[in-house]
């Protein structure tokens, strides 16, 4: 074609962090937060939260989100869970 | 003192609670009595002989007291019997004969019965149970995540149809338009991929090149977020559209120099406060369309008046006015930069980077419940960018309008500059401290005391010339001031 066709560029939001989505970290955060939690604190709804708060980051995650993180604050979360329920198998009681 | 007793007062309540929780377990009478059986069945034996005699002495004179203390002699002894009957088995069956208690009547078994505690049922504590019932916050929880992980796969799927849907019917048009459709950044030559460029599960990208007047045309389908379940509940609450948003970047010399935007009063107000370029060049509020036919829920953002009769013409007014529902904000810019950027104080010592620039915000109706058939009703309005194009690169300011815009810009540069002189007499300030600073402390490093001194000299005789150029300075100034 007659024309000079430019290259693509990536749009500003990957260039300017200001622009960019924060939830998927602040989940990533929460969900570490609330694993510890549950491990230290031996508290079961703590370490549920942050299975979900692992998922939810997963889903709002960004393309140049990096696995391993996502896969290690996951992990992070299941061994928080299973741990609970192998220190004190009872069942979790409501909060009401 | 008193406190003291109270306190411990207080200690004992919890004490006795838990004392008279045991009793309900224990039966603790049962167990009181059991323990005096143990000794009582010998007293009971020789209460029976004791009593044996009086009742064969005594005859009828004193009967009822007879009988109700043979009565209750009666009853304890056979409570007492009984119970070491029950507890103890057949060892002592019948210690005692029938004919020996005279008077003695069918009573017992109902106070017998009376006195024997009733068998209560304690609920098992949930926790001590070991049943799946027990387990329902799991299960809900478990059900929870699994109803996640599937809405993920519904709303990922959903988006993909929809942007699928999008590019089928738009892709013609495109082709026709520009050489190069779809282009990820990654192959060495410039090739069509003819494809859309997926950035995560609600953002696609299209990048267009190859037409006359533009560089390229970054088309971004922006969707609601549907994968993620926390988001889909919170637009129940709160509606919200899938949006494509189109930018075309034009060449240089392509565009002439104005700021323009129309759009919804909503957007157009929101972009003025957060748009570099429309906040430092259309500082009046969004007028009302109506002059020129547009509906009621558009508005105009313009530089000067000029350009807005310019833009409005028929083929536009026909676009704007029957596509109305479909434009967030359409935005003309020579200026463009994007979004205020939010710098911190003493950063801000150069003016952001500009390009000419079309932007096209575009809400895709159903409000969320979108179709595949949504998308494609979008077409027209590709159409309508393809005509912005062409008539960006045909419209031009006349002679007036150019000094008007020209005045315009080199203002907000003056603007902007001002602002930052305080910052960056601070930065060169900062700067020259620095150099005599990293100076000073060279010559205290130096060990050889002679070079040392050397370097001193060298220093002062350095601030000695620039002290003697500032008088020069200050005498030049008073010279032409007089």
């Amino acid at each position: 074609s007659p024309f000079p066709s430019g290259r693509y560029k990536p749009p500003a939001t990957e260039t300017n962090p200001a622009l960019e989505d924060p939830t998927p970290d602040y989940m990533n955060l929460l969900g570490m937060v609330f694993s510890m939690c549950g491990l230290m604190l031996k508290l079961k709804w703590c370490a549920w939260i942050a299975v979900y708060c692992s998922f939810i980051s997963f889903a709002n995650s960004r393309s140049s989100e990096d696995t391993k993180q996502m896969m290690s604050s996951f992990m992070l979360s299941i061994s928080a869970v299973v741990m609970s329920y192998l220190q004190t198998p009872q069942p979790m009681s409501p909060p009401w | 003192m008193k406190n003291f007793y109270i306190f411990i007062a207080v200690l004992f309540i919890p004490w006795s609670f838990s004392l008279a929780k045991y009793d309900e377990f224990e039966d603790g009478d049962d167990i009181m009595e059991y323990d005096d059986n143990d000794f009582a069945e010998f007293e009971d034996v020789s209460e029976d002989t004791v009593t044996e005699s009086p009742q064969r002495v005594i005859t009828t004179e004193d009967d009822e007291e007879e009988a109700t203390i043979e009565l209750e002699g009666h009853d304890e002894n056979q409570e007492d019997f009984d119970d070491t009957d029950t507890q103890e088995g057949d060892t002592e069956s019948e210690p005692y004969d029938d004919e020996e208690f005279e008077g003695y009547e069918e009573k017992p078994d109902t106070s017998h019965s009376k006195n024997k505690d009733p068998i209560t049922i304690v609920n098992v504590p949930a926790h001590l149970q070991n049943s799946w019932e027990s387990y329902y916050m799991e299960i809900l929880m478990v059900t929870g995540l699994l109803a996640y992980i599937m809405n993920y796969i519904i709303g990922k799927n959903k988006n993909n149809r929809l942007a699928h849907a999008w590019f089928n019917t738009h892709r013609e048009l495109l082709e026709s338009n520009f050489a190069l459709v779809g282009d990820d950044g990654t192959s060495k030559e410039a090739t069509s991929t003819g494809k859309l460029n997926q950035e995560n599960e609600h953002i696609y990208n299209l990048w267009c090149s190859g037409r006359v007047c533009c560089e390229g045309m970054l088309i971004q389908l922006k969707f609601l977020k549907r994968q993620d379940l926390l988001n889909v509940l919170a637009r129940m609450m709160r509606p919200a559209s899938d949006q494509v948003q189109i930018k075309v970047t034009m060449n240089d010399e392509d565009m002439d120099t104005y700021v323009f935007a129309v759009g919804t009063r909503k957007a157009l107000v929101r972009l003025q406060k957060e748009m570099q370029d429309l906040s430092e060049f259309c500082s009046d509020k969004p007028k009302s369309g109506a002059k020129y036919g547009l509906p009621d829920s558009l508005a105009i953002l313009s530089e000067m008046g000029e350009v807005t009769e310019g833009m409005m013409d028929a083929k536009m007014i026909h676009f704007l006015t029957h596509y109305a529902d479909k434009i967030d904000s359409v935005q003309f810019s020579d200026q463009f930069s994007g979004p205020k950027l939010m710098q911190e104080e003493g950063q801000l010592t150069k003016l952001p980077e500009t390009k000419k620039t079309l932007l096209f915000t575009f809400n895709v109706p159903g409000s969320g419940n979108t179709s595949p058939k949504d998308m494609e009703s979008l077409l027209p309005l590709m159409s309508m960018v393809i005509y912005s194009i062409d008539k960006a690169k045909k419209f031009r300011l006349n002679r007036e309008g150019k000094q008007k815009a020209d005045k315009n810009r080199a203002r907000v540069e003056e603007n902007f500059l001002k602002l930052t002189h305080v910052q960056r007499q601070e930065a060169a300030q900062s700067r020259r401290e620095e150099k005599k600073r990293a100076e000073k402390e060279r010559i205290m490093n130096e060990e050889d005391p002679e070079k040392q001194r050397r370097l001193e000299e060298a220093a002062l005789r350095r601030e000695q010339k620039k002290l003697e150029k500032k008088q020069m300075k200050m005498k030049q100034i008073k010279v032409k001031a007089m």
